[in-house]
């Protein structure tokens, strides 16, 4: 969706594309590239923390996805709607760590006042942390500069079938739909005054179950309206069109891969693979290599992480 | 002339109902004329009207009895495809019908079922964008639309896929006045260009008897009445009691000429203009009486 915004002044902001998870302008720098070359940056950001133990490598892909958003134009202001999940994936991980830790008779112990922590898995899941922000930070990067459109494009070009490419994008749009209706649903809840706070933890489990009711019953006639809108377009699942042609792909004649495009993709795709071969043949990202690990374990007396 | 489509005995009943929604319908759709349907809710218009575009037998289960021909081919036998290129539908609820992400995919998307190269694509693409108006809209979700926008977009998809027959379900019902306003617009284009039969299920009879060439009344899965607009109100109380309220003017012609002030034989006006005329002669005859 393309949008002003009104600024604070009165200003007129520049025009704002609606991507998955935001806005961004018009303008942005992402746009100038092919939304092959996106997706292969998604799959570089997505992938490669995969490869890495190392929690600096994977914290500054982390700082380099933010920048990227920077450069994007993407409003930075809307990561602070992740920081609830990134704030509770780390009491979890940590928490889980501390309380189960193992019994490992090879782990250091850590005594601080009442309570022992071992320092192996604590820094494991400290890498491990890392690991998941730098790819949670590549997937918000993807899906706050694309739409789902730039999505299947991408799926096309690289000659996904019609038919996969078009359930992918029936399932992002599925998932709109199914918040969509939750909120409507929980607001036609508050307009018939439920209060939510006032309700018992266990009420409100109940509540959540009862929701199951009204979103499946919608999600069945959405089906059943998009299986009539389907027959009524003439679309088949065999692939089939009419007058015995191949089908014509009109939305991807309005995209064209440029020299630049080609560019970022090979040096994407030099770096993916010289990550794949460091690690998996010289074990170059592992935690003993962590100049973080190296230090702590000087610090405890461990001498060189092994 | 030739017929569009050809019902002949038709009858359906829904899975898991007792009654048949369509009762014994036998009707002729000459080719390029305006067909409004009228009634209340239930009375099964949009049963009739999903028999003729094939969504029944294909896409519901039930039992089916009788023939729907479109240009002479039984919708039973026609695949999907083969109906989709001569009969669009337009459905009430335009997000009912949204298959793609953008309004412009969504626009190409049957253009690229039936099979047509990309110039001939782009070709209707304009072409429909350039009827309803929605050339700056090609690039947002078919979600981040005003309600109005929606069904000119709908109408669009259509439209650019060319079928020689039109269906609308009451294109008008989920839109504000200007954008009712807006798409019977659409239709007089269409019904002037004359080389295309248009079906309208609409309540709006106001604004669709001045449009349609037959006005067709649903009542209990049945025809209940087929008339041109002009004398389809003859029978005025027993359209009402059906639920279907006629145009103020006609409402006032009527009681114009059961109250002896215009002669018996006066056909019912439909629209506002005709109504001035009709009473300006009613004026000018109680004038020269007197």
């Amino acid at each position: 969706m393309a949008t002003s915004a009104e600024a604070p002044g009165g200003v007129r902001a520049a025009k704002l594309r609606k991507t998955l998870l935001g806005y961004v302008p018009i303008e942005s720098p992402f746009y100038r590239y092919h939304p092959v070359t996106r997706l292969i940056m998604f799959v570089f950001f997505g992938v490669v923390p995969i490869f890495i133990d190392m929690p600096e490598i994977n914290f500054a892909l982390v700082v380099c996805t933010i920048l990227l958003l920077v450069w994007g134009q993407a409003d930075l202001k809307r990561l602070r709607i992740y920081m609830p999940m990134i704030v509770t994936i780390a009491i979890f991980m940590f928490l889980v760590v501390i309380l189960a830790p193992g019994n490992d008779p090879t782990f250091t112990p850590i005594h601080i006042g009442p309570l022992t922590i071992y320092y192996q898995p604590v820094y494991f899941t400290f890498a491990s942390y890392w690991r998941l922000m730098a790819m949670l930070f590549g997937t918000i990067l993807y899906f706050s500069t694309n739409r789902e459109r730039d999505m299947l494009v991408a799926l096309r070009s690289l000659k996904l079938p019609f038919l996969a490419s078009y359930v992918v994008g029936f399932s992002i749009r599925a998932a709109g739909m199914f918040m969509e209706d939750f909120n409507t649903i929980r607001e036609a809840e508050q307009a018939r005054g439920l209060d939510k706070s006032a309700l018992k933890l266990g009420d409100q489990v109940k509540l959540y179950v009862m929701y199951l009711v009204p979103l499946f019953s919608i999600a069945l006639r959405r089906a059943d309206e998009i299986s009539h809108a389907l027959f009524a377009r003439g679309y088949n699942f065999t692939g089939r069109v009419g007058h015995g042609n191949k089908r014509s792909d009109y939305i991807l004649t309005q995209y064209t891969m440029t020299g630049m495009d080609w560019l970022v993709i090979a040096v994407l795709m030099t770096l993916f693979v010289g990550a794949a071969v460091a690690e998996y043949g010289f074990g170059a990202f592992r935690l003993p290599h962590s100049p973080i690990n190296i230090l702590l374990h000087h610090l405890l007396g461990l001498g060189w992480p092994s | 002339m030739t017929n569009a489509v050809v019902i002949k005995d038709l009858e359906w009943k829904y899975e898991h109902t007792t009654q048949f929604a369509l009762r014994g319908i036998n009707l002729e759709i000459p080719e390029n004329t305006f067909l409004g349907i009228v009634g209340a809710n239930e009375q099964g218009k949009t049963t009739l009207i999903n028999s003729i575009c094939g969504l029944i037998p294909h896409s519901f289960n039930g039992v089916y009895r009788g023939s729907v021909e479109i240009y002479g081919s039984p919708v039973l036998k026609m695949s999907g495809l083969e109906i989709a290129t001569q009969v669009g539908l337009v459905f009430a609820d335009p997000e009912a019908q949204f298959t793609a992400m953008t309004v412009e995919e969504e626009l190409v998307f049957g253009l690229e079922n039936t099979g047509y190269d990309l110039g001939k694509i782009k070709e209707r693409l304009d072409w429909a964008v350039g009827v309803t108006m929605i050339g700056d809209l090609l690039d947002k979700s078919p979600y981040d639309i005003s309600g109005g926008q929606k069904q000119r977009m709908a109408i669009a998809c259509v439209l650019a896929m060319n079928p020689p027959i039109i269906i609308m379900d009451e294109p008008t019902s989920m839109i504000d006045p200007l954008g009712k306003q807006f798409i019977f617009d659409i239709l007089r284009k269409l019904k002037d260009a004359g080389d295309r039969t248009i079906i309208v299920v609409e309540h709006n009879i106001e604004q669709l008897a001045p449009l349609a060439d037959q006005l067709l009344l649903m009542q209990d899965g049945q025809i209940a009445r087929m008339a041109p607009p002009a004398h389809f109100f003859d029978d005025l109380p027993n359209i009402v009691g059906s639920g279907v309220y006629p145009p103020e003017v006609t409402s006032f012609a009527y009681w114009l000429k059961q109250s002896g002030y215009v002669p018996p034989e006066q056909v019912l006006p439909n629209r506002f203009d005709e109504g001035v005329t009709l009473m300006q002669d009613a004026l000018r005859n109680a004038r020269d009486n007197r």
